[in-house]
């Protein structure tokens, strides 16, 4: 309802208003309206559900002031690696705002291409650079979100896991501390809360 | 505590529990719709704020599709027994989360409302927006039950009821015992105001206690009894004074009256005497006068006899005069007996008596068969003979007089009359016609000695009637008379 009041893209919408049927539908892994290429269509609706996390995290987290140099500095969510999104996240994002400050995606082929970013969804393509990659990024105020068995422990911030056919969250508390990111309860209740070994990563 | 007798205690204790009564009633009803307003809008508040925290709360669980943590953040409400149901919709207004867990339409909308609340008889609901940072992620919906309220307000009307039912048992207490003091000094004074009109005894008074208007009251009250008592007594006093008064001339009237009677009768003893006394000197002058004429008639010559002529008249009209007051004096010595008497048989025997005694003379005498009155026959007699006699006397100039004895009737009583038709009189003088000695006519016309009318005054007066005459001069005079005016 207060969605639809919103100038959204077709798509955008049509994701937004039926990714919490889609968490079932993709994860129970029984037909639906979609079945006639199911791994494809399966697939694309776990994405967009993933793409829209990525949005509500900037919902759920403050970062520090500095990474914001102006009033009018967007918040940007980057893709490093191969994209699994497809157009999904761009219509999710598209014309949304925050706090006053608009959202924007960017694509990375490299780590070090990263720039300014607020929440970096690091894809599965990257799982053999992971380390160097987290490490690459220690001491920036990323919001790291993967989606690889180990990412959180190995210090990457939000890890997701598909469990009892749901989409979860796992959550890395002193990786988020390092990065000065303050995460809200309410996300914090919703997700797992990891505590990896000292010294490991 | 007495109970009310009297109607203004009555009227006092039920002006004064009207107006208790009414003030504490409306208060009441006041206080108890004060108090659900406000208790209700305490719950709306309470729903609000309870809704607004359940929102804030159920936001990330919306945002990261987590219907777990919906339901335990809606299972908080299990502390608040009031709350019946309560809902999560996601923002494709679909039921994301119910409480109690597992409820299902229609204990929870199928699908959301606007935001505000709505409210039934029982129930008050409020849907509220969930949202973060401006991303509104669905909506909250949250019934509760009035039954509370109901609770709250009936026992808050029981509380206020049972309060202004004891203000009306301690006002009816004051009331009753306050009236007193007004009722009572009323009272005081409608007893003594009683109590004078009953006895009518101006000497109570009544008590004057307070210094009110009412004490006001019971002192003009005792002022004004006062005053009647003093009247009361002058006028007991002059009442007093005025009877003895009376008395005293009542004494004196009858004292003077027995003088009057005594002095009367020695008069009429007197003048009695006197006349019978004078007859015998009058009769020695008749007699010798006669002898001396008899015996010395031509010694005295024809002049001499002619003067002795009329010293015998005058002797003999002496003797008359003294016969009539004779008579006249009698009538007031002689007892009255009452009977029948029949006039017209007494008037034809005077007039046949006047006829043999003048049979020259040309008279009828027009008389009724009869003519019947009550009264003393012999003075009734001396009545008529009187009036007939007159009538005979002054039609003696007319060669055919005419007399009539008889009645006539005004306004239903009987008038007796005996009219002539002879000198008559000057009605100027009427009022001497009745007066002793007092004559219209000169002796040389018609003799006469003045007391006959006098007499029948007297005889009238006594048959308790009245006597009257009308005439004028040369046309006759008719005598009226009436007995028994006045009754018996």
């Amino acid at each position: 309802m207060s969605l639809l009041a919103r100038p959204l893209t077709a798509r955008g919408r049509l994701l937004r208003c039926l990714a919490p049927a889609l968490v079932l539908s993709v994860l129970c892994g029984h037909p639906s309206a979609f079945a006639a290429d199911v791994p494809a269509v399966r697939r694309t609706q776990e994405y967009d559900l993933k793409a829209v996390f990525l949005y509500q995290f900037a919902h759920f987290v403050e970062w520090p002031a500095r990474t914001f140099p102006n009033q009018h500095t967007p918040i940007t969510i980057g893709v490093l690696g191969e994209d699994p999104f497809g157009d999904g996240l761009d219509e999710i994002v598209a014309n949304e705002a925050v706090g006053g400050r608009k959202l924007i995606v960017r694509r990375y082929r490299t780590v070090d291409q990263v720039d300014t970013c607020h929440v970096l969804f690091i894809c599965a393509s990257e799982a053999g650079r992971m380390i160097p990659i987290l490490a690459r990024l220690k001491g920036r105020s990323v919001l790291t979100v993967g989606e690889t068995q180990d990412f959180v422990a190995q210090n990457g911030i939000v890890g997701f896991t598909v469990a009892r056919n749901r989409l979860k969250l796992r959550i890395n508390l002193a990786a988020a501390d390092t990065a000065r990111l303050t995460i809200s309860s309410k996300l914090l209740r919703q997700a797992e809360i990891v505590h990896p070994q000292r010294g490991q990563g | 505590m007495n109970s009310p007798r009297t109607t203004i205690q009555r009227k006092l204790v039920l002006a004064i529990m009207m107006t208790s009564t009414t003030v504490l009633v409306l208060t009441g009803a006041v206080l108890v719709a004060r108090e659900a307003v406000s208790l209700r809008s305490l719950i709306h508040t309470e729903l609000s704020t309870r809704a607004g925290i359940l929102a804030a709360n159920s936001t990330a669980a919306l945002a990261f599709r987590n219907p777990e943590d919906a339901r335990q953040v809606l299972a908080a409400l299990r502390t608040d027994p009031s709350v019946v149901a309560a809902a999560l919709y996601d923002d494709r207004n679909s039921l994301f989360a119910t409480y109690p867990d597992g409820a299902a339409p229609p204990l929870v909308p199928r699908a959301p409302g606007t935001p505000g609340s709505v409210s039934d008889k029982e129930h008050l609901a409020v849907y509220q927006r969930v949202v973060e940072g401006g991303n509104r992620l669905g909506l909250l919906y949250i019934k509760t039950d009035l039954r509370e309220l109901e609770q709250g307000v009936r026992d808050h009307a029981l509380v206020v009821l049972c309060a202004v039912l004891g203000s009306i048992g301690v006002a009816f207490a004051l009331s009753t015992w306050l009236q007193r003091g007004i009722a009572g000094p009323v009272r005081a004074l409608a007893e003594a105001a009683r109590n004078v009109s009953e006895r009518k005894d101006y000497s109570i008074r009544a008590e004057t206690k307070s210094d009110d208007e009412l004490g006001v009251l019971a002192g003009a009250f005792n002022t004004m009894l006062a005053e009647i008592q003093e009247r009361d007594a002058a006028l007991r006093a002059s009442e007093g004074s005025l009877r003895q008064l009376n008395a005293g001339l009542e004494q004196r009237v009858a004292v003077r009256t027995a003088e009057l009677e005594t002095s009367n009768r020695e008069l009429e003893a007197f003048s009695y005497s006197v006349s019978h006394d004078l007859r015998a000197p009058l009769r020695a002058i008749d007699g010798f006068s006669k002898a001396l004429l008899e015996d010395c008639g031509e010694a005295l010559g024809e002049t001499g006899a002619r003067h002795l002529d009329r010293v015998r008249t005058a002797a003999r009209q002496m003797g008359l005069l003294i016969d009539d007051l004779l008579n006249l004096a009698r009538l007031s010595r002689t007892e009255m007996r009452r009977g029948p008497v029949d006039l017209a048989a007494v008037g034809k025997e005077i007039a046949d008596t006047l006829t043999q005694a003048q049979p020259e003379r040309q008279v009828s005498f027009v008389v009724p068969p009869r003519l019947t009155a009550e009264g003393d026959s012999q003075l009734l007699r001396v009545v008529l003979d009187n009036l007939l006699r007159n009538a005979w006397k002054f039609t003696s100039k007319k060669p055919a007089a005419r007399i009539e004895l008889g009645q006539t009737g005004t306004n239903g009583k009987t008038v007796f009359f005996v009219a002539d038709d002879g000198a008559g009189f000057d009605m100027a003088h009427a009022d001497l016609l009745f007066a002793p000695f007092q004559r219209l006519h000169r002796q040389s016309d018609f003799e006469g000695t003045g007391v006959g009318l006098a007499t029948v005054q007297r005889i009238i007066h006594r048959h308790g009637g009245r006597l009257w005459a009308e005439g004028a001069v040369g046309t006759g005079a008719t005598f009226y008379f009436t007995l028994w005016e006045n009754g018996s």
